[in-house]
């Protein structure tokens, strides 16, 4: 048996060229007579477009051309429909996609007027800067609910109201159970907008060769293949013409999917239109309305339960906030509509939404894409349900665990990706059990809590479930090549931002081929190497594309054993893959390299026979009929001043299960940061709008992302329990940390301040909301909760 | 965003509102202006060009209309600036007050609507910065009234949005002047 | 000073001298990446926050975002390609250069994602473990506040620091 890599905590394969500044990011793409581009956008939500004067801009010095949405002809088109919505009954879906230049109307800050294209991007402001527009502002929908009354400001003249999309859901008969409830609680639940802040904005840089008729971009996404059939599409070209390269990127998160952004599809056409390759990186404060953000969202929900706490139903209807344009389709509510059953048995649930559009930025999914809401909804209505049944926390969760024997879970509801929603896999009690001990849980409520409380210090522990469907289709693929040189290429078409692929990919195939991981070289992002799949999104890449790469990697190990086994004359079985060769199990002399097994599988002379292949590749794909779902319990204590609203994180526990893990280390530095851009959607992060839809914090002076000082040690376990829907037995995990963590903060903070009257429903919070809150609660603290009264 | 204060000027009504509708007082309490002209009775237009340092230099037009005038008691202004980067619209309501000592007291209160980018990154130097720096221009005006020039005051560079935040100011100061 | 002027400068640069004419609003961010292609140096927000672009002026940390080039005529500057002399050069397994000691402890402690913020946290770290060759987690952290990552939470950040003075100081 040789080494085994899979499982292992390798350190990763391209950490050298990212510690030494020789990695490749799209901004670092440098060439001969490279024009640069900068946008003119909108100072206004809403407002009609009167006239555009480009000829100061024009005349600038070093100035190459200036477009504007009347110079774009016939390539002036909506962007395309990325995910049209899933096949639910009833459902209600109204298209609105965002345009390349805006052309009649404006419809958030930043929406893009006219580009400039000149010799360096500070001529290129300096001309954005002499061109002239004439708006006359609209009157701005910012409030979702507001976006909805009779007589609100019409975005999209083509429709005939502010809704996007309508749909129901339904499990059961809610209003059946509803009448023999013992305990029937509800609430308003608000989540508002934050970006995700990777920290390498977004860029494009597009190249036409006329010579060779080949189109190549290099684009921050992460979904180069989408983009580069999309491109060809638009701009007339075959898809083989067009070559889209996501190399390494700075971070995704969400945003940098396949969304034809109006600066995706407009620079590679003046590239062309040109003859010159142009750059264009996106500025922080451009990052900031250009690039599509989290979700608002206001839900009214109520559970119904028995008088043993169990769930007997729940009821949501919720308003979703897409912004000035739906190009993502019904994602990200679908999330929240599904996420929201967690772990939990919900016999009846009744759920609807309405997504509408207001004067903001685009909504697209972010790390969480509304899953984070279903938790906040779910996991709050449980601790409120516990306070008023005497419970504890926990206990609530327990009572309502699916079993292992439940799986596979069917939720009778549709998922994002079009199939039922059900749960492969899980185990949810040790999970929690686990995460309780690690944390020390009852011995907190036992004896540190009285004691801290009596020292007048407000302490709280917190403790919440989520799930999170992952590793969705429909499918991805990989190439697995033996070099002559012995080493092992591998070519997949997802992109990748910093998850690690580039070596936990090459532990799969090491694995398989028995070679080190440090041999196996991974491509991914690259469409001119491979150019078969979707992207890196969904948590999908390592499920996905990981058993991709297994398939491929066992294919090209059957064409090793097979040559090997003719040229030494011997029976396959008898073979062992080890230390990049072959050799002979009862006499290891006889061996192979891999280098030379290469150039005997692809000779000069004689010829390949019929049914065979040349050379030690193969390219195998995988679809999983259905996402797989890994879950987890995060667990904190904090401390809160109830005087400054100041909070510390003392302890942070997450146990998570993602089935098969194939680098721990690489797992863990997934949830921890998770964790932190968690803690920053709960606690630091919001956008401000003011009521005219003008963005307020555009710069990280104002938008709080969480700093070291900020984000606590997380001290993370798992568990496993192997999804059943593919080979490896892997799920998802990049999304992860940072779903549950709004509802854990809420938790803990009130039990920290102990406030009869204090309740949190709304995330984000910060310092100055708490100190709100708190004061609206009142400042006594005699009523004590009822905590310690564990059944 | 709402500002709402009182100055007190060192001299009669009559000799404040003088002041107030005299372009040629108010282009020296601005800095910047490079034109600054009355185009009928109650409308006047500006440009102003601020250059930080080797930033480059940002630039803005900008249109004021009088309305509700009752000489030498009140006014009402409308604001309407726009440039590159930025924009704001919308009312100052000036009020004039006979004071002790010969004096003027001014009221004022304006609410304007910002956007663009003096909107997005520089939100926080409207409150502070903006309400210190109108006071300096209600100043300058104040030391025209005691017939001395006034004092030169260097702009201190921040470390963001230099040009932004005066621009900014220079947008507070028409509104709240005029 | 008008805009369309240029002006000549000479800066040292990871031990190699340079000369070029330059306008002077020119960050001395893109001039290390645009006019020199030390393209190791990041730029992530332009104001100042994320510390993504910091790089050693004479030794200590700045962000090159905030400075203009013409200001460090005459100086000396260190960027994250000057921590493994000879990176880039040549080619082929063996013959690499050894890196920094916080960088080998950065890959072995997993102390960075997407790597983007990478070589201004080094930047930034570099100077503070010089100053601070036993440093406490509080001071890490402290140090490390001034630049933002959003994929690593920054624990094994500060895991890397420690293991890399342990190593230094063993």
């Amino acid at each position: 048996m040789s080494v085994r890599h899979f499982g292992k905590p390798v350190v990763r394969n391209e950490d050298r060229r990212l510690l030494t500044g020789e990695a490749l990011f799209v901004d670092d793409v440098h060439l001969d007579g490279m024009l640069h581009a900068a946008f003119l956008r909108s100072d206004h939500a809403h407002a009609r477009v009167l006239e555009i004067d480009v000829s100061g801009a024009r005349a600038h010095e070093g100035v190459a051309a200036v477009f504007t949405a009347e110079d774009l002809g016939d390539y002036w088109q909506p962007g395309p429909l990325l995910v049209s919505p899933p096949p639910i009954e009833r459902l209600e879906f109204h298209q609105a996609t965002q345009v390349p230049l805006a052309r009649d109307k404006i419809r958030h800050v930043g929406e893009p007027i006219a580009v400039v294209v000149a010799r360096t991007r500070y001529e290129a402001e300096d001309a954005v800067a002499l061109i002239d527009v004439d708006l006359e502002p609209l009157d701005a929908v910012v409030d979702v609910e507001g976006a909805l009354v009779e007589n609100a400001p019409r975005i999209h003249e083509h429709l005939s109201s502010n809704l996007a999309a309508h749909v129901i859901q339904e499990k059961g008969d809610y209003q059946a159970v509803r009448d023999r409830a013992t305990l029937l609680l509800s609430r308003r639940f608000l989540y508002d907008r934050g970006v995700s802040a990777s920290m390498e904005t977004r860029g494009v840089v597009a190249d036409w060769s006329a010579k060779s008729g080949e189109l190549t971009v290099w684009d921050t996404t992460q979904a180069p293949i989408p983009i580069r059939n999309g491109l060809a599409g638009m701009l007339g070209l075959s898809e083989s013409q067009v070559r889209v390269i996501a190399p390494f990127v700075g971070g995704g998160f969400g945003p940098k999917i396949m969304m034809f952004y109006p600066e995706e599809v407009l620079i590679p056409w003046i590239a062309m239109r040109l003859g010159q390759p142009v750059k264009w990186i996106e500025d922080r404060q451009e990052s900031f309305f250009a690039t599509t953000q989290e979700r608002g969202q206001v839900h009214d929900a109520e559970i119904a339960l028995d008088e043993n706490g169990r769930i007997l139903g729940v009821h949501d209807v919720f308003l979703h906030d897409t912004g000035a344009y739906d190009p993502y389709g019904l994602t990200v509510p679908i999330n929240s509509q599904c996420t929201l059953l967690g772990p939990y048995r919900v016999p009846n649930y009744y759920s609807e939404f309405r997504v509408v559009f207001t004067n903001k930025p685009i909504v697209s999914p972010v790390r969480g894409a509304g899953r984070q809401h279903g938790v906040f909804v779910m996991e709050r209505l449980l601790d409120l349900a516990a306070r008023e049944l005497g419970m504890d926390c926990s206990e609530i969760r327990r009572r309502n665990y699916l079993s292992p024997d439940d799986f596979p879970h069917d939720h009778e509801i549709i998922y994002q990706d079009f199939a039922p929603l059900v749960y492969d896999s899980g185990d949810y009690l040790p999970a929690l059990d686990k995460a309780a001990a690690m944390i020390g849980y009852d011995t907190f409520i036992t004896d540190e809590q009285p004691r801290l409380r009596a020292e007048g210090r407000h302490v709280g522990v917190g403790i919440v479930s989520y799930v999170e469907g992952t590793g969705i289709g429909p499918y991805e693929g990989a190439r697995v090549s033996v070099e002559r040189n012995g080493r092992v290429h591998v070519a997949t078409g997802v992109g990748t931002q910093g998850q690690g692929h580039f070596t936990s990919f090459a532990q799969i195939v090491a694995e398989q081929l028995g070679v080190e991981v440090e041999d196996v070289e991974v491509v991914t992002g690259d469409t001119g190497k491979f150019h078969w799949g979707t992207g890196t999104f969904a948590s999908r890449g390592a499920v996905v594309a990981g058993n991709a790469c297994r398939a491929a990697a066992a294919a090209v190990r059957g064409k090793v054993l097979k040559l090997a086994a003719q040229l030494l004359d011997v029976a396959e079985g008898d073979l062992e893959l080890t230390g990049g060769a072959v050799r002979l199990m009862t006499d290891p002399a006889r061996t192979l390299s891999f280098g030379a097994l290469a150039i005997q599988a692809n000779p000069l002379r004689g010829a390949v026979k019929p049914g065979m292949e040349p050379g030690l590749e193969a390219t195998a794909y995988f679809g999983p009929e259905r996402g797989s779902t890994a879950s987890g319990v995060h667990a904190m204590i904090l401390e809160v001043d109830p005087e400054t609203a100041m909070v510390e994180i003392r302890r942070y526990v997450v146990v998570h299960d993602c089935g098969k893990v194939i680098n721990p280390t690489i797992v863990e530095g997934q949830i921890l940061g998770g964790v932190a851009h968690g803690i920053g959607n709960a606690f630091y992060e919001q956008l401000a709008f003011d009521a005219n839809g003008q963005l307020l914090n555009a710069s990280f002076m104002d938008y709080l992302v969480p700093t070291a000082t900020e984000v606590p040690r997380v001290e993370s376990d798992h568990v496993e329990t192997p999804s059943p829907f593919n080979p490896l037995g892997i799920k998802g995990v990049g999304e992860a940390g940072a779903i549950p963590t709004g509802a854990l903060f809420a938790q803990a903070l009130e039990d920290a301040l102990d406030l009869p009257g204090l309740e949190i429903v709304e995330i984000p919070l910060s310092p100055n909301r708490l100190f709100e809150l708190i004061r609206e609660a009142g400042t006594s603290s005699g009523g004590k909760r009822s905590r310690d009264n564990v059944e | 965003m709402e500002i709402e204060s009182e100055f007190v000027f060192d001299g009669p009504r009559d000799t404040v509102w003088r002041l107030l509708h005299d372009p040629a007082v108010l282009a020296k309490a601005l800095p910047g202006t490079r034109r600054f002209e009355r185009t009928s009775e109650d409308q006047y237009e500006g440009e102003m060009e601020v250059s930080v340092g080797p930033v480059t230099a940002a630039s803005f037009s900008v249109k004021i209309e009088l309305t509700d005038k009752v000489s030498s008691e009140r006014f009402t202004m409308l604001v309407d600036g726009r440039g590159n980067a930025g924009f704001t619209k919308g009312a100052a309501r000036v009020q004039l007050l006979d004071h002790e000592l010969d004096r003027t007291l001014m009221r004022y209160r304006a609410e304007l609507q910002v956007g663009g980018r003096i909107a997005a990154v520089g939100q926080r130097l409207l409150d502070s910065v903006g309400k210190s720096m109108t006071r300096q221009g209600l100043e300058a005006i104040n030391h025209h009234l005691q017939g001395r020039e006034p004092p030169r005051r260097a702009l201190i560079p921040r470390p963001a949005a230099l040009a932004l935040g005066a621009i900014l100011l220079l947008l507070l100061l028409l509104a709240v002047l005029l | 000073m008008r805009v369309d002027e240029r002006h000549s400068i000479r800066v040292t640069v990871n031990g190699d001298a340079f000369e070029r004419s330059i306008e002077p609003r020119m960050l001395l961010s893109d001039f290390l990446r645009h006019e020199l292609e030390l393209t190791g140096t990041h730029v992530g927000c332009e104001h100042g926050v994320c510390g993504a672009c910091t790089v050693l002026l004479n030794g200590q940390s700045v962000r090159s975002c905030l400075v203009f080039a013409v200001q460090t005529d005459g100086e000396e500057i260190t960027t994250v390609e000057g921590l493994t002399p000879g990176i880039g050069v040549g080619g082929g397994a063996g013959d690499e250069p050894e890196l920094h000691p916080l960088q080998a402890a950065f890959r072995d402690a997993h102390a960075l994602q997407c790597g983007f913020c990478t070589p201004g946290v080094l930047l930034s770290l570099i100077p503070f473990l010089e100053e601070n060759p036993h440093p406490n987690e509080r001071d890490i952290r402290e140090a490390l506040s001034g630049n933002l990552c959003r994929c690593t939470g920054y624990q094994n950040i500060v895991d890397a620091v420690k293991l890399a003075a342990e190593r230094i100081h063993r």
